[in-house]
């Protein structure tokens, strides 16, 4: 850790920044919480005032926000693979699905039948404190998985390693949806337990208190050791290897395992999303799990500025709002204002165009992303002036590599 | 096929005696793969899988030829593939043809007016693609092209669907007029194989073949490999990139067309939603074969077909998605480059 | 940049939205939330049930049929990027469940989306009728219980449509019985209705002596059904049974049939077929075209509509296309809970347990398009007659439609 913090802030320069970071540095996990904190408290307050809460009421605003949340959770894990360590994963939904299901067999009459246990008999009405221990067992599951995928396949080199993945997430939902003895097949697993935790409100279907207080604190654990690893030793070594991976195999990172890595730390976030999300909705079936998440937690991470993790987690919030509300409300908007010829177009009709426009302007607009992490950003203008990127690139590469070296000795 | 040797013709890491061998070797593996696919398969469920192996072939050629000058997923061509459909269904139903036509002179005319049509109009689709939501991107980070394909692949999904009764076809499966008889069978050897798969299967060998020979002896066939092997190189040797890579998106998408037109013949119906899973495949298929690579592209459209239709025939077609992507992963696994890829060093 | 003049509009307009709210005191608006996926390839069949649905709450309104209350519908569609989506089923619930307006919601679609909304609605009393839901672990057994696990005695979930345990064995029982058919083989579009109806099908069909001489699950993306008749052909059926929907292949499977050699056997399904005539766009008999004839479909819901007819006519009316599939069945649905607000307001307590109470009342008789209707001690239909149907290419000016054979009745 010590090693990282001492090394020169690159780029480096302008005084409030480099004060600003250097505070963020060696109180990041405080600044991390009061930040959380200072959210979660905020968006809650605008959810209920005028403009927002005319929308929806807030109690929908509430579960809308723990619902982003879960996409938070997937696009900072994925964020893992392919920002920082820039392995391109395209099946990114297949390690949500088996968080998912994790919880399922752990706590539901049915899972706990296929593994031969019975927490409801163990715990009784307490059954929902299965949940908290999930949290962990959910993420190790997801990150078996990530480990016996990557095993055979993180040698192949970039779109190759995508269309594993690929088929990956395209596999992992068949095999749920046709095992129908121990996945109960299409219909999926119901009756899920909901968290249990004393003293503390009670998780039900109509209070989204308790489930959007869990999440806020699960993805505030989850970004304090994003940044945690990201700022060591391993977090060094992706970097490296994402820059060059020869260099950084020169320069004595074991590239096989460090990729592992990110990818068993990368499914195990989705694996923990898997849970809190399964735990919310109490029924898990394979059609939860298409392309269509894989693909949206990318746009997500690219669009909201790969490596940057506070950048990805904005960005995971604007889609989804997108996606989830605003498109869903435009009808009712448009009706609302009068607009003569707009209130009688049925905007539900044209989500697809809006959204589609929308992910091709912002891109257009910003390559790099809304929240771009400051070294992509350097390598981006880099481009222009070819000579410079070298250098600069193999300098990058090789103090990434050469700090991490040193922090192995 | 004799390709001239020339500057582009890379020498390949692992080359056997020239391209000309090189090509035998992979036409051998192509027909072995047939035979094998014959032998287990037997003769009806054989020409299911040579149909399907067809359309998609002709799909992951686009697809292949687009990652191999760009480095670009191009996550829209299935979509292109769905829109050539419904350009098709278009303009037959815009001439009222909407039954089986079985003039043979008219047949040979308005089949080939629609393959025609329809490939030159989704080429300049392509093209527009490209111009405005690929090109702005090309030196931005890898990733941004990938998420506008896929935005660009939303736009026309919607586009088609439309806003009926204003405009576009609705969410609805809509009628493709099957034009060519679809009750004309041929009899080989105690076996009815209908005439439309062999028509399908010439026009997909046909163009493969057409594209071999443009790719490999016209002058914008090298401006194509020598930008795919080094665009920096190809622009100082007076190659004209934009140009090039335009060109390419048009042959790409214009063969898309004809996979929509074929698939319209065949299948007779068609749907705003249907690029999706067949760009899937069709991306396997490319991969499978060895991306960048169109005899590559042909082979993995093949087995593709084999396996969904071996699997249907084993009684298992709800495995057959997984058996896909799974052979997709042992293949990689083992070739790291696809079947008929070479192993390069990655463009940073 | 972009978003920040969005939001800026959207807070304009949001003050505007809350002015006019203001302003407009009279008449008490009360909401009937409709939750329906209604984007993407879903709306081609909830689309109609969303309007049947609408219109039912513009007549009521217009008859003043709840004195001193305006009807409002709020409509939520659940389908994310183009597909169902049970997060945003759930969510959308939620939303109804904390505005204190909504009464009741016409919804959901799917039973999937059911599973997770039930038990939300169920822990807030909210009533709810599905336009569609088929299921039978939606109401019955422990999977019903399940779901209620809030309230296990106050139903909240009723539906219009009967059961798949009924609707697969009738068809079953048509099948051998009247038309005499022994060995089938069934394709199924691998979703909750289509494999569960092919299951209840295929356990009726082998009890009466027939054999399954084949079954398959066939991916619902797929369009190449041709592998899967084949195989079939080679068994010689006299006959095939499609658990699914038309979207998932109905009339594709239909129309391929004869392409494999299996042109002259009957294609039995059931209501997930049973859609509009061949001149609609995206229709079972559209799509198969000629090859449509000799196709038999049931109906779970009685044939007999009192006033058929006539609602056609209004449906077309108000919509300038004919009645979807669905159209009915929310109109039906809209129909029980207004008289289940009705109700209420006529006792004077208008809150959502008194409808919930009264709409799923087992000793109140609803008057909906489909007939008179009752709901039993789960809150399932009592009306349990399933109607059967033949293509005949003769009607409809020769493009084809559903002509009715017979309705059997497995009431009482």
């Amino acid at each position: 850790m010590s090693v990282v913090q001492d090394l020169p802030t690159p780029g480096g320069a302008r005084g409030m920044r480099t004060r600003a970071s250097a505070f963020g540095g060696r109180h990041r996990s405080l600044s991390i919480t009061l930040g959380m904190a200072l959210v979660a408290a905020v968006l809650p307050v605008l959810a209920g005032v005028p403009p927002f809460s005319s929308f929806q009421p807030q109690a929908a605003w509430i579960d809308g926000f723990t619902n982003a949340g879960v996409f938070v959770l997937l696009a900072l894990g994925l964020n893992i693979v392919v920002g920082v360590a820039g392995l391109l994963d395209l099946g990114y939904a297949a390690f949500f699905a088996i968080g998912s299901y994790a919880y399922a067999y752990a706590a539901s009459p049915f899972g706990n039948q296929i593994l031969g246990i019975n927490v409801q008999a163990a715990l009784g009405d307490a059954a929902g404190l299965v949940f908290w221990p999930m949290l962990a067992i959910g993420a190790l599951v997801a990150a078996l998985f990530g480990v016996l995928l990557g095993a055979p396949t993180l040698r192949l080199r970039g779109d190759y390693l995508a269309i594993v993945t690929l088929g990956f997430g395209e596999i992992v939902p068949i095999v749920f949806l046709n095992s129908d003895a121990v996945t109960n097949g299409t219909n999926g697993i119901g009756g899920i337990y909901r968290p249990y935790l004393p003293g503390f409100g009670a998780y039900s279907a109509t209070n989204p208190w308790p489930y959007y207080i869990t999440t806020v604190a699960v993805v505030t654990l989850v970004l304090i050791l994003c940044y945690r690893l990201v700022e060591s030793r391993i977090g060094r070594a992706w970097e490296a290897i994402r820059e060059d991976e020869l260099a950084a195999a020169a320069n004595g990172i074991n590239t096989v395992t460090t990729k592992l890595l990110a990818f068993a730390l990368g499914a195990s976030t989705a694996g923990i999303a898997g849970v809190l999300n399964t735990a919310k909705l109490t029924v898990v079936s394979p059609d939860q799990f298409t392309f269509v998440i894989s693909f949206t937690v990318l746009a997500m991470v690219v669009l909201g500025g790969m490596g940057n993790f506070w950048g990805v987690a904005v960005g995971a919030f604007v889609i989804y709002t997108i996606n989830n509300v605003v498109l869903k409300s435009l009808n009712q908007f448009f009706q609302s204002v009068g607009v003569p010829i707009l209130k009688d177009i049925d905007f539900l009709q044209l989500q697809f165009l809006l959204y589609g426009l929308a992910l091709v302007a912002m891109m257009l607009l910003r390559p790099e992303g809304l929240f771009p992490n400051s070294r992509r950003t350097r390598e981006l203008h880099a481009d222009v002036v070819p000579v410079e990127e070298d250098a600069e690139g193999e300098a990058a590469a090789g103090g990434a590599a050469g700090g991490a070296g040193e922090g192995g000795r | 096929m004799t390709a001239p040797a020339t500057s582009a013709e890379a020498p390949p890491a692992r080359s056997l005696s020239g391209p000309a061998a090189q090509l035998a070797v992979q036409l051998a593996l192509v027909a072995a793969v047939l035979a094998g696919a014959f032998a287990v398969l037997g003769p009806e469920q054989f020409i299911n899988a040579l149909t399907l192996g067809s359309i998609y072939a002709l799909i992951a050629i686009g697809y292949t030829m687009v990652y191999g000058i760009i480095e670009l997923i191009n996550f829209a061509h299935g979509d292109v593939f769905m829109v050539g459909t419904f350009v098709s269904l278009a303009l037959l139903g815009t001439l009222g043809f909407t039954a089986a036509v079985h003039d043979p002179l008219l047949l040979v005319v308005l089949l080939a007016g629609d393959f025609l049509v329809t490939m030159i109009l989704l080429g300049v689709v392509g093209v527009v693609i490209e111009r405005t939501a690929y090109r702005p991107l090309r030196t931005a980070p890898r990733l941004a092209p990938l998420i506008t394909a896929i935005g660009v692949s939303f736009i026309l999904q919607n586009l088609v669907q439309g806003v009926p009764p204003y405009f576009g076809y609705g969410p609805y499966a809509t009628n493709a007029p099957q034009i060519f008889p679809t009750d004309a069978f041929l009899r080989v050897g105690g076996t009815n194989v209908p005439v439309l798969s062999l028509l399908i299967l010439a026009v997909a060998l046909g163009l493969m073949i057409t594209l071999q020979l443009f790719v490999g002896r016209t002058r914008i066939g090298r401006s194509m490999r020598s930008t795919a092997l080094d665009r920096d190189a190809a622009a100082l040797m007076g190659v004209n990139i934009n140009r090039t890579i335009a060109i390419t998106f048009f042959i790409g998408s214009a063969l898309a067309g004809a996979a929509g037109v074929t698939y319209g013949l065949q299948y007779g119906v068609t749907r705003f939603d249907l690029g999706f899973q067949a760009g899937l495949k069709a991306f396997t298929a490319a991969v499978l074969g060895g991306i960048g690579n169109t005899i590559g592209a042909a082979l993995g459209g093949f087995i593709i077909g084999f396996i969904e239709v071996g699997a249907a025939a084993m009684g298992q077609a709800r495995w057959g998605p997984a058996i896909v992507f799974g052979a997709l992963v042992v293949v990689l696994v083992f070739r790291p480059a696809g079947l008929l890829g070479q192993q390069v060093g990655e463009r940073a | 940049m972009k978003l920040t003049r969005l939001g800026a509009a959207i807070v304009a307009a949001s003050l505007v939205v809350a002015a006019c709210g203001g302003t407009s005191s009279g008449a008490k608006t009360l909401k009937i939330g409709i939750s329906l996926p209604l984007s993407g390839s879903s709306l081609a069949s909830a689309g109609p049930a969303r309007d049947g649905a609408l219109l039912a709450i513009k007549e009521a309104n217009a008859a003043g049929t709840i004195k001193g209350y305006t009807l409002a519908p709020y409509v939520l569609d659940h389908a994310v990027n183009g597909q169902y989506d049970t997060q945003q089923g759930a969510k959308d619930m939620t939303t109804f469940v904390s505005d204190s307006a909504v009464m009741a919601v016409v919804g959901p679609f799917n039973s999937a989306v059911a599973k997770v909304q039930i038990p939300i609605s169920n822990e807030a009393g909210l009533l709810q009728c599905s336009p569609a839901n088929t299921n039978p672990d939606l109401t019955k057994g422990d999977g019903g219980k399940q779901l209620r696990a809030a309230n296990p005695d106050k139903i909240n979930y009723v539906r219009v449509a009967t059961t798949d345990d009924i609707q697969g064995p009738a068809v079953a029982q048509f099948g051998v019985q009247d038309l005499g058919l022994k060995n089938i083989v069934i394709i199924d579009d691998q979703s909750v209705y289509g494999k569960g109806l092919a299951d209840q099908f295929a356990a009726e069909w082998t009890k009466l002596g027939g054999t399954v001489v084949d079954r398959q699950g066939a991916d619902p993306k797929t369009t190449d059904f041709l592998p899967i008749l084949t195989k079939f052909a080679s068994e010689s059926p006299d006959s095939l049974f499609f658990g699914g929907v038309t979207a998932n292949g109905g009339g594709l499977i239909r129309k391929q049939m004869p392409q494999a050699g299996l042109g002259d056997i009957p294609l039995l399904g059931g209501d997930g077929i049973q859609d509009q005539n061949g001149g609609v766009a995206g229709s079972y008999i559209n799509i198969a075209g000629a090859a449509a004839a000799n196709s038999y479909s049931s109906v779970a819901a009685i044939h007999d509509i009192p006033d058929a007819a006539a609602f056609k006519d209004k449906f077309t009316a108000e919509y300038k296309t004919d009645p979807g599939a669905y159209a009915a069945s929310g109109y039906a649905c809209a129909q029980v809970i207004i008289k289940a607000i009705e109700t209420a307001a006529s006792k004077g307590d208008v809150t959502r347990e008194a409808v919930r109470a009264a709409g799923s009342d087992p000793n109140t008789t609803f008057d909906t398009v489909l007939g008179p209707i009752k709901f039993d001690a789960v809150g399932d239909t009592n009306q349990k007659i399933i109607s059967l149907y033949k293509v005949d290419m003769a009607l409809a000016d020769g493009k084809g439609d559903w002509a009715f054979v017979k309705q059997i009745n497995y009431g009482q």
